[in-house]
């Protein structure tokens, strides 16, 4: 990977606008491509004595620190136990496949199917990855009612590809993000996902009072900034490589590193966060601070992450979680009384 | 009113050339009706035939000029999928102007446009100036919504109505400048009850509740 940092079009197909900064990433790249070199070496090994991956403390170290890109598809499989969901129904994909599908889920589908990643390569209407796109998407949703299509997945599910190059490793993991790793996100009502922002803002006025404060004083709510964060699981929001690392810690540790990044960038930018003193000027800000050289380098950036938030037990998001949600139940039935 | 500030430009005294106004305003619509295509022509020139899919809300701002008076919008572009609905009042609360799309080829659209307008008829500041745009004009050869249906609803509701074309520009700033035009800018019109939202840093003095002094 990598070889590309000059070329107009990175390593996953993206197009680089015309305000890449190729200085920056130069020098990002001649640092980061020692990391991969030592990363490969150490995954090597330990794949290489023909264990397959388990949930110990060691790959949960090396997972922190990476997985090569050619060893994300069969890794991101086995320690998110999507390996696992797969054994039990070998053929569930290619049967939903066989058909037939709902009308209206497929328009609704194939809306977003040139709308996803049109500055990829792969994803123009002459390459192939909008047929295994809506395959993927489209099986999803008959597979998952409940869910259906939401937009947001179609990010996911393309990036997965672009990661994994196969439909039906993407539609696993896709399978397991939704159901197991992250809280309802993505159903009719988004209820997890709105506890979700709720726990992020509670988070920050415990960790970063003063940033808190200040983000309510301009009058921009957490959920303004931070919905697309949670929904696209930064795809789409972070530096491609940066997002990628985020999603090897998410498939082993779970939705929590959602909440450690979301903070490392709110607490590691905070003095550009505190001297914005206009709510647009605000907005702008923590528009740039998904793109700034810090998110760019995404060693050491999910280094920063296990750090800089702090202490943060998975306790803490149960609690958080149970108490949001009641209150939003008692919201809702507030509402229709 | 916190909401509509004065701008940089003319503090911190003395008498500015031109008042300089400062104007929330929300897009709504249902999902690839050209929401993102109306702003991004309207913010860069520009148009993009496979415009990226909105997840939560973009944010752009853009300046006008009329004759006396600048007008600065900071825009709110929105998510079009009906589960994004239960976010959306986070986007149109404290919002002096809307923008309510559909799209002309398309019937069920324009259906969800109009359940926009009730919403904000009932939910938002009821001094906001909603506008609805029949957008994809060029692709008039497929029209599903007649003008002139759009334009006895936009009657009946007191609201801006314009046929609007992304790709080719047509009406694109028009139906801003028109919104601008009808946004009140003088003293102590206007923003009483559309603000509000919006609360002041610390250390920033309130400010009259006229932006236009």
């Amino acid at each position: 990977m990598a070889q590309s940092n000059f070329s107009a079009v990175d390593e996953y197909g993206f197009e680089r606008h015309d305000d890449f900064d190729y200085e920056s990433y130069e020098d990002f790249m001649s640092n980061y491509l020692k990391v991969l070199a030592t990363r490969a070496q150490k995954w090597a090994t330990l794949l290489g004595e023909g264990k397959s991956v388990k949930r110990t403390n060691t790959v949960k170290r090396y997972v922190r620190k990476g997985i090569p890109s050619e060893h994300r598809p069969s890794v991101w499989m086995a320690i998110s136990g999507a390996e696992k969901m797969k054994d039990q129904c070998p053929d569930l994909y290619q049967k939903i496949l066989d058909g037939p599908f709902e009308k209206e889920l497929v328009d609704l589908v194939k809306t977003d199917l040139p709308r996803t990643f049109p500055d990829n390569i792969y994803f123009t209407k002459e390459a192939n990855h909008q047929t295994h796109l809506f395959n993927i998407l489209i099986a999803y949703a008959h597979n998952n009612r409940v869910v259906g299509y939401c937009q947001g997945l179609n990010y996911i599910a393309g990036l997965l590809l672009l990661a994994t190059k196969s439909e039906e490793t993407s539609f696993w993991l896709l399978k397991v993000l939704v159901e197991k790793i992250l809280p309802d996100y993505y159903t009719k009502t988004m209820d997890g996902l709105i506890v979700d922002i709720e726990v992020l803002s509670e988070l920050v006025k415990s960790k970063v009072p003063d940033v808190h404060q200040h983000v309510i004083n301009l009058g921009l709510p957490w959920a303004v900034i931070t919905t697309k964060w949670f929904v696209c699981l930064f795809a789409e929001v972070l530096p491609i490589e940066t997002v990628l690392r985020i999603w090897d810690c998410l498939f082993y540790e779970g939705s929590k590193i959602l909440f450690r990044v979301c903070l490392t960038l709110i607490k590691a930018n905070k003095s550009d966060i505190m001297a914005c003193n206009d709510f647009t000027s605000l907005a702008e800000c923590f528009k740039a601070i998904v793109k700034n050289a810090s998110a760019l380098h995404c060693h050491e950036f999910m280094q920063s992450i296990f750090k800089v938030p702090g202490t943060l037990s998975n306790a803490t998001i149960i609690k958080l979680r149970a108490r949001f949600a009641k209150q939003r139940r008692e919201q809702q039935q507030k509402e229709q009384r | 009113m916190a909401t509509n500030r004065s701008g940089a430009a003319q503090r911190p005294n003395g008498a500015p050339q031109t008042k300089v106004c400062q104007f929330k305003l929300v897009l709504l619509g249902e999902s690839a009706v050209g929401k993102s295509s109306l702003v991004l022509r309207f913010v860069k020139g520009q148009f993009h035939e496979y415009q990226e899919s909105t997840i939560g809300a973009a944010f752009l701002t853009q300046t006008v000029c009329l004759d006396d008076t600048t007008v600065k919008f900071e825009i709110w572009d929105t998510a079009g999928q009906e589960r994004y609905h239960s976010l959306a009042p986070m986007y149109y609360r404290g919002a002096q102007a809307a923008i309510v799309v559909y799209d002309i080829t398309n019937q069920d659209t324009f259906g969800r446009a109009k359940n926009w307008v009730k919403e904000l008829q009932r939910q938002a500041s009821p001094s906001i100036v909603i506008a609805l745009a029949g957008n994809k004009s060029d692709l008039a050869a497929k029209r599903m919504v007649e003008f002139e249906e759009a334009q006895a609803y936009a009657d009946e509701n007191g609201l801006l109505f314009m046929e609007t074309s992304a790709k080719t520009a047509m009406n694109v700033n028009d139906i801003f400048l028109a919104i601008a035009n009808k946004l009140p800018k003088s003293e102590g019109a206007g923003a009483a009850g559309a603000g509000g939202a919006r609360r002041l840093a610390d250390g920033e003095q309130p400010r009259p509740s006229s932006c236009c002094k």
